[in-house]
This record gives structure tokens, sequence and C-alpha cells, in this order.
């Protein structure tokens, strides 16, 4: 198989040389292939790999010189520091059930709205979309000024209530465009036969549509939990109690404290802070590059 | 909603789901229109409120003036902070621009001619995207400190190279903070270009090449036209994510040394919640939401005309 399906047809009709050319320059091109693959590896796995290797190591390792990406003697220690100490895996619980609720608030916010985006004709439509598209743009850090505010008066800050209302308020702009798209690749045609059967608008949205739009949904919860792991900024500015403080936020009061010392204790927690988002990439690669081009660029 | 009941089968038959007049799309868009309508829309217009004005982060009473703008413009601060933003966003979006239109090329040329490796290689990339931004800024600060454990530095030693300062000298400093922000953002360019190039029919290329075209010809006169509209998108979207920055920079060097990586959000955080001034902060964060808007209008526009075509 050096020569795609297409380009075998018209090889084929050509003589011989010219074939045997495009073998060589099809070879010369895989080539290059694996050296691009190569290089583009080294530079996104290695700032990892030696992460993963610091928190591998003993104290007397890390500063050891000349450093070795292999320790001579792997520890777990590092590991059972971070999960015994006061307060790190109370950030992970934190961040747990932040992201749930926020990825599964946001889903209950956005599938109504997606759906009347995507069936419904009515006259603000157009402007609307825009402007949601608008609010998205808008850094999470501008509004929190005055949210700080706001929240203040209210005795909101050091709350999961108020911070997730904020996250609701960030993710859901994007979640229903995102959605909106995968309703828009549902043909309507199968709602009118629905329809045709005596089924009500929802008993139509829940028993044909809903089923087909599984995926899609499923593609916005998982790309809504790994933003959510990943936010900062919102707890950064609206929690200040460290028992409440999600994991993005606690691992760098730990780099704070811990870094001059620790350096094997902050990698170890970084670790763990980053593994949770890499397994569910990993399992659910397929739906996250869904939501990824559906988001960005439609069709 | 619930009162919605079944039409009389003829009814639905003429009036298809979509055209009905008794639908009340308000119904269905009111959870949404009410969350980012409190929590995204009001604040955000309050921020404009808030930058004419002298108000403190915790005084209860302000008075309107124009006095956070003029004393904004006399910064000699302001000018510095925009000038570290510009280079750190112009480099990033050049970068993870290019970057990621060669690895959307590698990994397109490598997955139709079934290459092993293909599909690993692009889940490593966006494996990147994915991580906390706080990781990220913090991998990257054990990657080039200075210490021994920094792997950088002995990478240049090992080659014969002067040592470089990477965290502790400005210029340094802000190379360091732009190539972390380059490999984070990449993977987003790359999945773009990615979807771009599978929109391209084949036939254009089988017929350059019958017409003669050499692989370069028909990157520049076919791959690149034809990328136009999602290399466009592309920019807007990632200058937008790289002007809001925030959380990467704070572990990797706080903004420092100095000054030299103190981008606009984060100088916009530190007006407001180190100095408490609320004014001030919020000017700048006006300034922030109204490059965002301009951003967005561009990016609608190309979106409008992409659907037109």
């Amino acid at each position: 198989m050096t020569t795609t399906t297409q380009g075998r047809s018209l090889a084929q009709a050509r003589p011989t040389r010219i074939v045997w050319t495009r073998r060589r320059r099809d070879l010369l091109g895989d080539i290059w292939t694996y050296l691009a693959y190569l290089l583009i590896l080294a530079f996104f796995i290695v700032p990892v790999l030696w992460v993963l290797s610091l928190s591998f190591k003993t104290v007397r390792e890390v500063y050891a010189y000349p450093p070795r990406l292999l320790p001579n003697q792997l520890t777990l220690d590092n590991y059972h520091t971070v999960l015994r100490n006061a307060q790190f895996p109370r950030y992970l619980l934190n961040s747990l059930k932040i992201a749930l609720l926020a990825s599964l608030g946001t889903l209950a916010i956005s599938t109504p709205a997606a759906y009347a985006f995507s069936r419904f004709r009515f006259r603000a439509k157009g402007t609307l979309l825009i402007g949601i598209l608008a609010l998205q743009m808008i850094s999470p850090l501008v509004i929190l000024i005055p949210l700080y505010r706001y929240f203040a008066a209210l005795d909101l800050l050091d709350s999961h209530f108020g911070v997730i209302m904020v996250y609701l308020a960030t993710l859901t702009p994007l979640t229903t465009w995102l959605l909106k798209g995968f309703f828009d690749g549902i043909p309507i045609s199968l709602e009118d036969a629905g329809q045709v059967d005596g089924c009500s608008r929802l008993q139509v949205l829940w028993r044909i549509t809903m089923p087909i739009a599984v995926p899609g949904l499923m593609s916005a919860v998982v790309l809504n939990v790994i933003l959510s792991w990943s936010q900062f900024v919102i707890p950064f500015i609206l929690i200040s109690k460290n028992k409440l403080q999600p994991v993005a936020v606690g691992i760098f009061n730990f780099q704070g404290t811990y870094q001059s010392t620790a350096t094997h204790t902050v990698a170890a927690a970084s670790i763990l802070t980053m593994l949770p988002a890499i397994v569910i990439f990993v399992a659910l690669q397929r739906f996250i590059v869904r939501a990824l081009l559906a988001g960005a660029v439609k069709g | 909603m619930s009162r919605r009941v079944a039409l009389p089968k003829t009814a639905a038959l003429e009036r298809p789901l979509a055209r009905r007049p008794r639908d009340h799309p308000w119904l269905w868009l009111v959870p949404l229109l009410a969350v980012t309508g409190a929590f995204y829309l009001y604040p955000a217009l309050d921020v404009l409120r808030f930058s004419f004005t002298n108000a403190s982060l915790f005084r209860p009473t302000y008075s309107y003036s124009l006095s956070s703008y003029a004393s904004l413009l006399r910064s000699p601060d302001f000018y510095y902070v925009l000038r570290i933003t510009f280079i750190f966003t112009a480099g990033s979006v050049l970068l993870q621009l290019l970057l990621g239109l060669l690895i959307a090329l590698a990994v397109h040329r490598g997955v139709i001619r079934n290459l092993p490796g293909s599909v690993f290689t692009r889940a490593v990339v966006l494996a990147a995207w994915i991580t906390p931004g706080v990781i990220i800024g913090l991998t990257w600060q054990l990657l080039l400190n200075e210490a021994n454990y920094g792997i950088a530095s002995y990478a240049l030693t090992r080659l014969g190279l002067p040592k470089i300062p990477f965290l502790s000298n400005p210029i340094w400093a802000l190379v360091s903070v732009t190539v972390a922000n380059i490999w984070r953002g990449t993977a987003f360019s790359m999945i773009l270009q990615y979807a771009g190039l599978q929109r391209i029919p084949h036939e254009l290329y089988e017929a350059a090449e019958v017409d003669g075209a050499t692989p370069l010809n028909s990157f520049f006169h076919i791959t690149i036209p034809q990328l136009r509209p999602i290399l466009l998108i592309n920019i807007i979207l990632i200058t937008i994510y790289t002007l809001n920055t925030f959380d990467m920079i704070l572990p990797l060097t706080g903004g420092g040394p100095g000054r030299a990586t103190e981008v606009i959000a984060l100088h916009t955080y530190s007006r407001v919640f180190n100095s408490f001034d609320l004014g001030k902060g919020a000017a700048l964060a006006g300034i922030m939401l109204v490059i965002s808007l301009i951003m967005t209008l561009i990016y609608s526009q190309l979106l409008r005309s992409e659907e037109a075509e």
C-alpha cells in the first residue's frame, strides 16, 4: 500500500517510471513524517516525563547533578506524602464535586436552549446566538471583578454554590452552541414523523431526538468536566478558605508552601492533579475531539 | 410546557414542527438567559460602569469620574503591560498557528497513508491542551528552573552552550512564558487545521499533479487558499485565548522577574485584588472587554461568510 486508493487508479494508467518515482517520493515523505512525529513527541512529552520522573525521586536524587531522567531508586514516598497531606485529598474531592455539578447543571440548562435554537424560528435568534458567543469570548477575570463585590454583599464568597453558578455562566454559552450543532445534524423529518404519530413536542424530544443526541450530550459533559477540573481563576478569586479550594487552586498554594523545600512533593501533586483529566481524555478521546471540532467550526 | 397537547393528525401534517406558531422558544431559553444574564452579562456591563468611577474594592461609596482612564493612559506601567502582552500574544499566535499547521499536515498525511503512530501523536498533542493551566505553568517551572533539577539548563550544558537564565532574566522569562503557552495552545490550532485539511477535495491535488505541480506548488496554491477561512477563525480564537491567559503564568513566573511577564490579565488582577483599586482595574477590564467584543464581531462575520459559501 504505497499509494492511496484514488492515486492508484491514476498511477496504473501511467508509465512505470512515474509509478517508481512516486513510490520513492512517498517513502521519502514517510521518513519526513516520522521525523516530524519524533520532534513533536519530544516537545510535548518530555516536560511531562520530567515531572513524572521528579515525582518518583528521593530528595537526594532531585538535587543530584547531573540530573537523570530515570531515577536510580524509585520511591512512592512523595505520593504518600501528598495523599496523607491534611488538605490535598480534600482539594481533589472539592474538584470532583464542583466539576460534576457544574457539568450536569450546564447540560440541564443548555439542552433546552440548544434545542430551541435549532428547531424554533423566532425573531431575535441570530442576535441571541451571536450575543451568547460574545459572552463566551469575555475572560472570566473581567466579570469576576464586580462578582466579587456582589458575592461579598450576598455572603456567597467561600461557597461552592456561588462558584458553581459562575461556572454555569461560563460553560453554558459554548455548550449551547455545541449542542445546537448536534441538534442541527438530526433530520427534522424524524421529528415530523413522530408528530404525525401523535406525540407532543416534548414527547418527540424525549423519545426521538434525545436518544439520537446522546453522543453529542456525552461530548458536552466530558468537555465540561475537563474544563471545570482545570478552571482556576473563578475559585482563585471567589474562594479563600483553604478547605473549600478545588485542586487547581490547591496545587498553586501547595507550590507556594513546598516548592523551595520539597520539589518532589510538588511534582507528585502535579501528577495527581493532571491524572484525572488525562485518564478521562484517553478513555473518551473520540468525544472530546468531536466536541472541539463542533465547537469551533460549524460543519 | 406540559400544556402542549398532541394536535390532530391533519393539522400536524399541515404544519411540520419547525414552523408551528404556537411554539414559545422563550420558555426553553429562560434558564440559559437567566444564568448568563445574571452572572455574565450584568457583571460585564457593571465593569464598564465601575471603570468610570473611583471605586475601591471594599469601600461602598464612590463617585463617577474619568480619572481611572486618565491615570491609566498617563501611567508608563500601562504601556509596559501592553507591550509585554503584545509580544506574548503575537509570539504565541504566530507559532501556535504555524506549529499547529505543521502537525496537522504531518498527522493528516500519516493517517491517509495509514502510518502507525499518527493517532498517538495527535493524542499526545491534545493531552497538552487538556492539562490544567496551573499544572502547565508548574511543569515548565520545574523544567526551566535554574536549580539542579532544571533539565533545560542541563541540556544546554551538555550541548556545550552557556546556561540561560530562563526565569530570572526579563527577556528570557517572556520567551519562556510564550513557549509554555505555545505548548499549551498548539493542539487547538492543530485540530482545527486537521479538520480543515480533511475537507479539501482530493481531486484538487490529483488535477494539480497531472498538470505537473510540485508538492510545494500544491501547498501554496491549493492547501493554503482552501484553509484560509479556518486559518482566519483560528487566529481570532487563539488571540482571545492568549489575551485571557492568567492561570499558567502565575505558577511559572508570577508575572516576574519584576513585571517582565505581567500580561494584561495579571495586571488587571493585581490592580483590583492586590491594590484594591477597583476603578483602575475595571478600566483595564473594560479594555479587555472591548478587545474581545471586536474579536467576536470579526469572528461572527467570518462564520457568516463561511456559511454563505
